[in-house]
């Protein structure tokens, strides 16, 4: 296999992506199709070994048991793992950011049920949910890990603001109805949910700086899983093509195939230090400029790698259609890119 | 402004179609039966597409991707009132096709692919099977194979082809002369007595599984491939023959995908379509010719579903705000018009090009005033040996050579291969754009533009990939290094060893 690992990172980024990508290859990799099973909720046993990497509680402190990691180390593994499974490293996404609310309202006691949640918990958003008398009503049509869900961390409005609900799906009002058409991210699979003055189990007073930092984990996470497609496209359109036979040659050496494989290579260039410095800058325009740029990117690469294997490439047998579906899946969450461009010159404007 | 001379007025199709194919506006004036006789053939597809595509085709695509082995007869059955396999078939053994051949197919595949792009397969390969018994002028199985087709699909029953080129080791190989020279082929057919002994695979053909009859270009040679390649009419339950496998695509799934495996399998002699080692041209490049532009109408067909749904999407409010309303989703909206728009004027231009040379050879007094004979006179033993025989197909190239020139079939060629990628192409960038402007959202129009973006992919891989058909067209028209010969009638024999 090429390297196409050239990065500055230090000591400890490095450690964390090898395990990573030895978790991936080890644990994901077999298991990647059947997680990407067309219908019913995945099973996600497979990923409560990822504790080991710390990415389960990955923004909880070292010392309250958590992965004490930072953006850039998240963003690392999250990478490393969408190389095997974007649907898993969606599904850990989800459950991460879904924890930040809680993390942020630290050591409030009614909220260690929520810090102990079992992997995956799910967020309710973005969706059209109020809170009033202290019960949440109302609708969200897409929410990743919704069937499996342990926990749900629902955004809703309420007179004084923003507020985060946190509600077990068990309670009574909770309706959830899985997507069972969902075409990429499966192993995230989507559920809408409607709620019917739903008591919740804790109730979190935010603020839009809090809506702010989970989009900006959102459009890290996805910008990152992007890039872990794009590298899965790559290497494998490159390895087939360096042993296909066709036109007189292997076709590596075709430059219609040299071209995009190289477009392939910019773009996981590009998208790569994109992450690193919205993880150093901080702020929501460059997580989202980056986010934007990582997934449309990732939607090339993926369709042109399914075009390297020609009609291999589009049988579900070879693993590239998946790319494809997934990296789709990648530019609509939590809005679809064009929508975010839009915000990122409001940003910009200020 | 399309009214009838007569006062008989346009159906609304009829005039949708008209604007839609501004060509086809100017055509009407000169031949009105013609361009009804086209109308008519989108009318049937609109009303199979409202009646039977419609209500099935998202339980179909989703059943297989769950059970891929799974094959849904009833919608191939409820094509045979609109004749849709016939639709390549000549009228004089009772088809429908006439002197628009291929800008009718374009037609059908284009209006059914508007609702499922993988039912749509089905017919369209179907009929790219049918193809080289027309463009090898395998006359001698017109009134046998082509006959049972027309007759069993007007009494309802679905009797279907398919097309062999591609094998595991040579894919874009086979699409072109100069790579097949040098292509690494696994199957051979070996001379022997009385016939051929075919041995070997091919792979991803569409309709393999169901079709009873599959026309095959195959090496006799493995080492002279390009010489040596020739056309062969196969039939599903010749000893040897086999379909091993399905696969499991992502997408145009309601027509299956099949490896074919031959081990040993006797073909007789007549069974040879034109003469061999012609199997590059009458079995490939003619077909191509024919069938490219119909794939870039596939893609058009599969792109305007999407966009349909689309505006739908884009039409619905939700909580006081539809889409449409802001300018961004309007300019998408007219990138996606403007794309359409291009790519059926790509299609048509080439479909009504490409019938003005096999539409005039099928609509010929000559070809027409055989079917004058009685069928007992032409079905006969003796009539079928002569026209298996090498003067027989001589006959039959000297006809087609006077019909068709070289340049003519060349530039078909390349007015085909270009339709075809520059619509495969824009079909990803609608389809793909569709989506990501519709975002998360979890309704049902999402979910039909989700199926055309996997369906549309396809449209960039087969009938050669998108790559081979830019090589195409510009060998054949911009460096006009490669082109058709048609085959010529009496030279000396190729010679193959013989086991
Ligand atoms: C769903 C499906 C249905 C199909 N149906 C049929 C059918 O009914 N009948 C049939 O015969 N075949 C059928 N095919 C086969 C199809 O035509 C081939 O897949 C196609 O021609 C490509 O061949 P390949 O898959 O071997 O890819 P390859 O030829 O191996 O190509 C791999 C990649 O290399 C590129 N490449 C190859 N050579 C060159 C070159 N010289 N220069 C630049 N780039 C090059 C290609 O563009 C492609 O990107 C079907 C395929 C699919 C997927």
């Amino acid at each position: 296999m090429i390297q196409i690992l050239r990065t500055t990172e230090t000591e400890e980024y490095r450690i964390l992506r090898g395990t990573a990508a030895d978790y991936a290859a080890r644990v994901l990799a077999p298991v990647a199709e059947e997680l990407d099973a067309p219908t019913g909720t995945p099973f996600l046993e497979s990923m409560n070994k990822a504790s080991e990497l710390g990415v389960l509680r990955a923004f909880v402190a070292e010392e309250s048991g958590g992965g004490g990691l930072d953006d850039y180390a998240f963003c690392v593994a999250l990478e490393e793992m969408a190389v095997e499974s974007a649907g898993a490293a969606t599904a850990l996404l989800i459950h991460n950011a879904a924890l930040l609310p809680a993390i942020a309202a630290s050591g409030a006691p009614e909220l260690e049920a929520v810090m102990g949640a079992a992997f995956p918990m799910s967020l309710a958003y973005p969706g059209q949910v109020s809170l009033a008398g202290g019960k949440v009503s109302g609708q969200v049509p897409m929410a990743f890990n919704a069937p499996a869900a342990s926990m749900f961390t629902v955004l809703a409005r309420s007179t004084e603001g923003i507020a985060v609900a946190m509600v077990e799906p068990g309670s009574e009002g909770v309706e959830i109805t899985p997507n069972e058409h969902q075409m990429g991210l499966r192993a995230a699979r989507c559920g809408s949910l409607h709620l019917t003055a739903v008591e919740p189990l804790a109730i979190i007073q935010a603020d839009n700086e809090m809506v702010e930092s989970l989009e900006r984990l959102l459009h890290l996470g996805f910008a990152a899983i992007s890039a872990g497609i794009a590298r899965k496209a790559f290497t494998t359109a490159h390895a087939y093509a360096s042993e296909r036979y066709q036109g007189g040659d292997i076709i590596v050496h075709h430059q219609a195939l040299r071209l995009m494989m190289a477009e392939m290579v910019s773009g996981i260039e590009m998208s790569r230090a994109m992450i690193k410095s919205a993880c150093e800058e901080g702020g929501l325009a460059p997580a989202l400029a980056c986010r934007i740029e990582a997934t449309d990117r990732a939607l090339r690469s993926a369709t042109d790698g399914v075009q390297v294997h020609g009609g291999y490439g589009y049988m579900e047998d070879y693993g590239m259609e998946r790319l494809m579906r997934d990296a789709s899946w990648c530019q609509i969450y939590p809005r679809p890119n064009q929508e975010s461009l839009l915000t990122l010159l409001d940003l910009v404007e200020g | 402004m399309f009214d009838d001379m007569l006062g008989t007025a346009m159906s609304e199709r009829g005039k949708q179609l008209l604007k839609d194919f501004p060509a086809l506006q100017v055509l009407h004036k000169h031949d009105r039966k013609g361009v009804n006789g086209m109308i008519k053939v989108a009318e049937d597809c609109e009303e199979y597409n409202r009646r039977y595509a419609e209500p099935m085709a998202l339980e179909i695509d989703e059943r297989i991707g769950r059970d891929h082995d799974y094959f849904n007869w009833d919608i191939v059955k409820a094509g045979c009132q609109y004749r849709f396999l016939s639709l390549a078939i000549p009228e004089g053994v009772g088809g429908i096709a006439g002197k628009y051949i291929v800008t009718n197919m374009a037609l059908a595949v284009h209006e059914l692919c508007s609702t499922c792009g993988g039912i749509g397969l089905i017919f369209g390969a179907h009929t790219l099977g049918v193809s080289p018994l027309i463009t090898a002028g395998a006359m001698a199985h017109w009134d046998t194979v082509l006959h049972e087709i027309a007759e069993e699909e007007k009494k309802g029953n679905p009797v279907l082809m398919a097309y062999a080129i591609t094998e595991p080791s040579a894919g874009t190989d086979v699409e072109d002369p100069e790579f097949l020279a040098k292509g690494k082929i696994g199957m051979e057919a070996r001379r022997t007595k009385g016939g051929y002994v075919i041995n070997g695979r091919k792979c991803f053909i569409s309709n393999g599984r169901e079709a009873k009859y599959l026309t095959l270009t195959a090496a006799l040679d493995r080492n002279r491939p390009l010489e040596t390649w020739t056309t062969f009419l196969i039939e599903n339950g010749m000893p040897g023959y086999s379909t091993p496998r399905v696969e499991r695509k992502m997408g145009q799934r309601a027509s299956h995908a099949t490896e074919l495996l031959f081990e040993d399998v006797f073909v007789p002699d007549s069974h040879v379509l034109g003469y061999p080692g012609d199997g590059m041209v009458n079995g490939i490049l003619m077909v191509m010719g024919a069938s490219r532009g119909p794939v870039g109408a596939i893609a058009t067909g599969i792109a305007t579903g999407a966009y349909n749904h689309f505006m739908a999407w884009a039409k619905t409010r939700r909580n006081g705000h539809a889409p449409i309303d802001e300018e961004r989703i309007r300019m998408a909206a007219a990138d996606m018009h403007a794309m359409l728009c291009a790519n059926r004027n790509l299609f048509i231009n080439h479909a009504l090009v490409a019938d003005a040379s096999f539409g005039k050879v099928l609509a010929h007094p000559l070809v027409n005033s055989t079917y004058l004979t009685p069928r007992a006179i032409r079905t006969s033993k003796p009539m079928y040996k002569l026209l298996n025989s090498m003067a027989g197909k001589a006959f039959i190239n000297t006809l087609l050579g006077l019909f068709i020139s070289d340049e003519e079939i060349t530039h078909i060629l390349a007015l085909a291969s270009m339709a075809k990628f520059h619509c495969a192409d824009n079909a990803m960038k609608i389809t793909s754009k569709a989506l990501e402007l519709m975002g998360a959202d979890d309704s049902e129009d999402r979910r039909w533009v989700e199926k055309c973006f996997r369906d549309a992919k396809l449209c960039q891989i087969y009938e050669g990939t998108n790559q081979l058909n830019r090589l195409c067209l510009y060998d054949t028209e911009i460096s006009k290094e490669l082109t058709v010969e048609i085959p010529r009638p009496f030279r000396a024999p190729l010679k193959v060893e013989v086991n």
